[in-house]
């Protein structure tokens, strides 16, 4: 059959390309473009934050206080991983099925625990938080368990895939051999999935040296808390202080993750320097829960009193509205208003990847390693290396800090809205879409591009006829992806006053007014599970 | 002596295509048995029915007197049969003693397999069935470091320590050079005759079938084509084995 120009296999990705732009281009005009979406000198305190970046506070208190704090963050972040890890580690396994014969009971019991994976993880730490604040009270277990359960949640699930595509050969040859099932599970699954579980968790343990900066918010110490007092003192000198530290820590584990996932992965290992991180990172364990029973003073006896679990019961009852006259999911207004922030959050998430992607698809050619050096356009340039530099840069500078801590500084430039949340969640997402979509075309194929460039095609030519469609797929699917995370993090950026749901269930939770967050909560759940939906859909149409 | 293998009448249909057609076979205690015959023919599903991975759709296999398919506790029925394949059976990321004290799991208890993996348990065993592969300097080497030709000598060192009473042997040197492929298999001949056990192996190569196996049976469309001491097939029985349909 002759293929005719009108197919639509042959335009899907433009189609779906294009009405993605339609829709973001669309949700911008539910924005008033006026001067109202800034405070009055906003404009003003923009230009002072932004020159401070310049003379960080390095005063010996202040150095003092953020290494101190970063030590803090770190102690945190490392206790909710292990504590994600035990999760990951019993879930992920139940989650798999590999205990289980083939039956109808196994599909059963995977798929809940499957589906109970999905909802750990469903729910951003920050929320959990929240949760915990309120039935048991301002804990440092309480930061801890928030870190815990969606980290777990994530890991639990690749652990839970990667168990499942082991291959079957081995595992075959273990039963023929009159291995049992927690036999073959020791003897073949586990050494089997060892080194890429063990990758991927360090490289959720940078993500957790974030979240564990913005925990701050549940009373703990750290990064974000000294963030947020210098914030609220107008020391900007200083916010910057604490916010290249954090940058730096993120920076030193991304490193040691990197190198040992380098490691792992190749066949000549450094059996030396494995056995070093394998060391340290006892050490870390050892040193961060007892940091948290000295100095933090943490008791574990303390969260499991009888008045806690009164306070816990009186918080899940109050959720689901007993001893409420009025509870807020049997009024049709409280409704109709969940329903418009909910709305409005949808708008905020697609607005936030619009800017992210846009601001990445505009820098990511000088941010490829084989545009800097020339060998993709066979054009070398003076300025090659230095606008690789800058924006590299400028991509780990906006993904080292996170969504939250963007949104409490641009809170002091715009006034509460969608718009400013839009802004913090694609300040973070543009670093990581940027690096993303730059190894996108370090990947590529060189040889059509240097065809173009030799038959004189311009940086825009080469850009649209031979970047673009090569590496649009690719591109889509981790634009996708990161619409899935931003709305995840939408109801995040709205505690601090970036509009949505967030800004809601946080101003609910001040007044008590428990029915009213069981709502947002169920709506929030409904937008993330169905971003996830269309996300995975659209993949599917792209593939 | 008593039929100590007895097949009758099996069958295995895939989706369309039949695999085995109503096949009949007795095998003697310690015979050495060689399957060849063309791609597809038939070899590995009959192994996979003997080795109880698979169920036939009809006839019945009976083992030393009980049918296998009441042979129901996989740990009892790894002490009567034991497996390999080519040498991607192992677990490539553990040392070689774990895979090769593998053997001992239809032994041992959960208990007894998690100290082990800590403290490898019965480590003489491993040692000595290590020895004898000629792979004592290896104990502790990471299995995906080695060549394939020692992983099959990994392979043979468990099935050493398994012990079980038939050995089934499914293309077992299909992925190693000629040299290699000899060498593994002149070692799996002499295991299987110091230990007195009975071995079924399906191979590719008709030379090494005629040279190492006492009887060799021909499959052929998932029929029996011909069942004959090995010393008695001659050239002309396997050329027509290999004949494609259209010169037929």
């Amino acid at each position: 059959m002759e293929r005719s120009w009108w197919n639509y296999e042959l335009h899907k990705r433009k189609i779906v390309s294009f009405s993605l732009l339609l829709v973001f281009l669309w949700s911008l005009t539910s924005i008033n473009w006026n001067k109202d979406l800034f405070h009055s000198g906003g404009l003003n305190t923009a230009k002072q934050i932004g020159a401070a970046i310049f003379s960080p506070d390095l005063s010996n208190d202040i150095l003092l206080l953020a290494l101190e704090s970063s030590l803090t963050t770190l102690s945190y972040a490392v206790a909710g991983m292990s504590l994600a890890l035990v999760i990951a580690f019993f879930w992920g396994i139940l989650a798999s099925g590999v205990l289980f014969s083939i039956s109808k009971n196994n599909r059963y019991v995977k798929r809940f625990f499957r589906g109970h994976l999905g909802f750990m993880r469903a729910i951003h730490e920050l929320v959990w938080a929240w949760l915990f604040v309120a039935s048991i009270g301002l804990s440092p277990f309480a930061a801890i368990f928030a870190l815990a359960i969606p980290y777990g949640g994530i890991l639990g699930k690749i652990f839970a895939d990667m168990l499942e595509d082991v291959r079957t050969e081995p595992i075959k040859a273990l039963e023929a051999a009159g291995a049992g099932k927690w036999q073959t599970l020791m003897y073949g699954y586990l050494p089997m999935v060892r080194a890429s579980i063990v990758s991927y968790a360090m490289y959720r343990f940078e993500c957790a040296v974030r979240s564990s900066a913005i925990m701050s918010f549940v009373g703990i110490g750290g990064l974000g808390y000294q963030i947020q007092l210098s914030l609220d003192d107008l020391q900007y000198n200083q916010v910057w202080t604490f916010v290249f530290f954090l940058i730096f820590l993120v920076l030193l584990i991304d490193m040691w993750s990197n190198f040992l996932r380098n490691q792992l992965t190749s066949v000549n290992r450094a059996i030396k320097q494995l056995k070093t991180s394998v060391f340290l990172m006892i050490l870390l364990l050892i040193g961060s829960w007892l940091s948290i029973f000295t100095i933090e003073n943490a008791n574990l006896s303390a969260v499991f009193t009888k008045e806690n679990l009164h306070y816990t019961i009186q918080f899940f009852k109050g959720l689901i509205g007993i001893g409420e006259d009025q509870p807020a999911f049997l009024s049709s207004e409280s409704w109709a208003n969940a329903l418009s922030l909910t709305w409005e959050t949808l708008l905020m998430s697609i607005i936030a990847t619009g800017f992210a992607t846009i601001a990445a698809i505009f820098t990511m050619v000088p941010a490829a390693r084989n545009v800097a050096d020339g060998s993709l356009t066979l054009a070398k340039k003076w300025h090659g290396w230095l606008s690789f530099g800058m924006v590299r840069s400028g991509y780990i500078f906006t993904r080292a800090v996170p969504e939250l801590i963007w949104a409490m500084i641009i809170i002091f430039v715009f006034k509460p809205g969608i718009l400013p949340g839009a802004i913090a969640l694609a300040l973070h997402n543009y670093g990581i879409l940027g690096k993303l979509l730059a190894e996108v075309i370090e990947d590529l194929d060189s040889r059509p591009i240097r065809n173009l460039a030799s038959c004189g095609a311009n940086k825009i030519q080469i850009l649209l006829l031979g970047v673009l469609p090569a590496t649009l797929p690719r591109f889509l699917t981790y634009i996708l992806y990161r619409w899935e995370v931003i709305m995840r993090t939408t109801i995040v950026v709205g505690f601090v006053g970036a509009g949505g749901l967030g800004q809601q269930f946080k101003l609910s939770m001040s007044f008590f007014h428990y029915t009213d967050i069981t709502l947002f909560l169920f709506f929030y759940l409904v937008l993330v599970y169905a971003a996830d939906f269309i996300s995975e859909k659209v993949r599917l149409v792209i593939k | 002596m008593s039929e100590f293998i007895d097949i009758k009448k099996i069958g295995k249909v895939y989706e369309r295509k039949i695999a085995l057609s109503s096949l009949s076979l007795s095998v003697k205690k310690g015979e050495f048995i060689a399957l060849i015959g063309p791609s597809g023919a038939g070899k590995t599903t009959l192994l996979n029915l003997l080795a109880a991975t698979l169920p036939p759709d009809q006839g019945e296999i009976t083992i030393d007197g009980q049918l296998l398919a009441e042979m129901t506790d996989q740990k009892k029925r790894a002490k009567k049969i034991g497996i390999i394949r080519q040498q991607f059976d192992l677990i490539g990321e553990l040392p070689v003693i774990h895979n090769v004290l593998a053997g001992k799991l239809s032994e041992w208890g959960i208990m007894k397999s998690l100290l082990s993996m800590f403290f490898p348990q019965d480590k003489q065993d491993a040692i000595l069935a290590l020895t004898r592969v000629g792979l004592r300097d290896k104990l502790y080497e990471r299995t995906s470091a080695l060549s394939g030709g020692e992983q099959q000598r990994v392979a043979l060192a468990r099935l050493l320590i398994q012990n079980p009473e038939i050995v089934l042997a499914d293309e077992p040197v299909a992925s190693l050079d000629p040299a290699r492929a000899e060498d593994i298999l002149a070692l799996l001949v002499k295991i299987a005759s110091e230990g007195n056990q009975t071995l079924i192996a399906s191979l590719h190569s008709v030379e090494y079938a005629k040279k190492y196996f006492d009887r060799l049976i021909a499959l052929k469309d998932g029929y029996l084509f011909f069942d004959l001491p090995a010393s008695s097939v001659t050239d002309a029985h396997i050329a027509s084995l290999y004949k494609l349909k259209e010169q037929a």
